[in-house]
């Protein structure tokens, strides 16, 4: 379980994030939603320990962050990975990142890893391009590949931010079954997302985040109020009986 | 041949050798601005070992060492521009090597041999030196290739995936300040940042493998330090200046190789 207590964050004196008390229990398909600038990919930067936390305390299954990170990594899908398309790396080299920390200085991959990486790639439906240039790959195809290199970690716990940038809608959907897929099998998965379309067939945790919490809770107990209140008039909701 | 040349063509051949090695890493961290301003730095190095007596290529080493850490520290905690500080720290350290060489009036200071390199002018204890490097270079390379591959992909997510580069950075650094420091003889001031990255480009034409490409930086640098030697001799050319010629027509060769596969 994850636990977020009295989180406060400002960037230049601007508050992004304020009173955060959250817990997200494992085993869940969570999503946070908010609308630009709500400090949703902030949240997901303290998680991971990318910037200092101010005030409050992470703490995670009962350890407190700092301590939880040395010993332990997330399985992490960045909302766009910056990287030289001319790099010298196949698809395997960065999947392999995702075990690289296990391994002391000085060890390099042996043929067990890159079986194992290449197993994960399969599972992730990029098998065939373990051995391609990133450069040669599509937003989609490199989508699959940060998703294995997070899988790699064998991390209980999957945190993605907006996955689905860069994707085609036939790829989101099928990126999002496979998402359900990895979390059935007992990955908690958190993800910050702005397609509510997609989130609403497959997350069962909502965290509706503009700057304070505005719920989080099972996905089903939230309804169009909650929305309203969370991305206030830059969305507008057509509710429907089904 | 006599003992002075086959020393200065050892030199050039050892210096290039060193600065290849690093040079797909400058590449591929797109910190060739960094070799640039290392070199200027070191010439306030050298002025400061001057004015206090220390050892002209140790003392610059020590500075410019401090400096790099300086920088790589300073962009990463306040997330300024590293292009910024650099520039800054850039011009600064040359007015302050121009004030305190100023202030040495009885010292007989070559400038033109730091600013543009002579390798004829190479010592036994600095080839000794340069061939020391070389060794620290390969097995740095060799011991962290791991970390240092995935340092230059993203050193962001390195950190997320706890691979243990914080360390590799900071020889990283060490180890450039000495590459540049220790090459400023042979290559010059100018000259250096030149061989330092056109050996890794001219490769990266030819190779889309890490380990290719260090292995083709060094062939680049060897054979443009055995042809620049040569004309250089012949002609009566600066070797320096020779070396980085030869080097860019292996480029411009390597680069029509590239188009020419496409």
């Amino acid at each position: 379980m994850i636990s977020f207590k009295d989180l406060q964050y400002q960037i230049a004196n601007k508050t992004i994030l304020e009173d955060i008390n959250l817990e997200i229990p494992d085993g869940v398909f969570a999503a946070i939603i908010g609308p630009n600038g709500a400090g949703k990919s902030t949240l997901i930067k303290l998680l991971l320990g990318l910037i200092e936390m101010q005030e409050g305390s992470v703490i995670i299954d009962g350890i407190p962050q700092k301590k939880w990170l040395k010993a332990n990594s997330f399985g992490y899908l960045p909302q766009r990975e910056e990287f030289d398309r001319s790099f010298p790396a196949t698809a395997r080299d960065i999947v392999l990142m995702g075990m690289a920390g296990t391994l002391p200085w000085g060890r390099r991959f042996n043929k067990e890893h890159e079986t194992k990486a290449v197993e994960v790639m399969h599972m992730c439906g990029i098998g065939e391009k373990a051995g391609a240039q990133i450069g040669s790959l599509s937003g989609g195809e490199y989508q699959r590949v940060l998703l294995a290199r997070a899988i790699l970690t064998d991390s209980k716990y999957l945190i993605l931010d907006e996955p689905e940038a860069g994707i085609d809608r036939p790829g989101v959907t099928s990126f999002f079954k496979l998402l359900k897929k990895f979390n059935e099998a007992g990955k908690t998965i958190i993800t910050v997302s702005h397609d509510l379309h997609t989130l609403s067939k497959y997350c069962t945790f909502l965290i509706c985040l503009n700057r304070r919490l505005h719920c989080h809770n099972n996905a089903e107990l939230i309804n169009a109020e909650v929305i309203r209140n969370t991305f206030g008039d830059s969305v507008r909701l057509i509710e429907k009986e089904y | 041949m006599p003992l002075f040349l086959i020393s200065a063509l050892v030199g050039a051949v050892l210096s290039g050798i060193s600065l290849a090695i690093f040079a797909p890493y400058v590449t591929l961290r797109r910190i060739s601005y960094m070799g640039e301003a290392l070199s200027h730095i070191a010439f306030a190095g050298i002025a400061l070992a001057m004015i206090s007596g220390l050892n002209l290529t140790f003392g610059a080493w020590m500075f410019v060492s401090i400096v790099a850490l300086g920088i790589s520290w300073l962009s990463q905690k306040y997330k300024i521009q590293e292009a910024n500080t650099i520039t800054i720290f850039l011009s600064l350290s040359m007015a302050l090597g121009i004030i305190l060489i100023s202030l040495k009036q009885d010292y007989t200071f070559d400038l033109a041999s730091y600013l543009f390199g002579n390798v004829l002018l190479i010592s036994a204890s600095e080839l000794w030196a340069l061939g020391l490097l070389n060794v620290l270079n390969i097995a740095y390379v060799l011991f962290f290739y791991k970390e240092l591959f995935y340092l230059s992909y993203n050193p962001e997510m390195s950190k997320v995936f706890r691979i243990r580069t914080q360390a590799v950075d900071k020889i990283f650094y060490l180890l450039l300040a000495a590459n540049i420091v220790f090459n400023l003889k042979s290559a010059g001031i100018i000259l250096v940042t030149a061989q330092l990255i056109l050996p890794a480009v001219t490769a990266f034409n030819l190779t889309c493998k890490l380990y290719k490409a260090i292995f083709i930086s060094v062939i680049v640098a060897i054979i443009s330090a055995l042809a620049g030697f040569a004309v250089s001799f012949a002609l009566n050319l600066p070797t320096g200046a020779t070396i980085v010629v030869c080097q860019a027509l292996l480029y411009t060769l390597s680069f029509i190789f590239k188009k020419g596969r496409r």
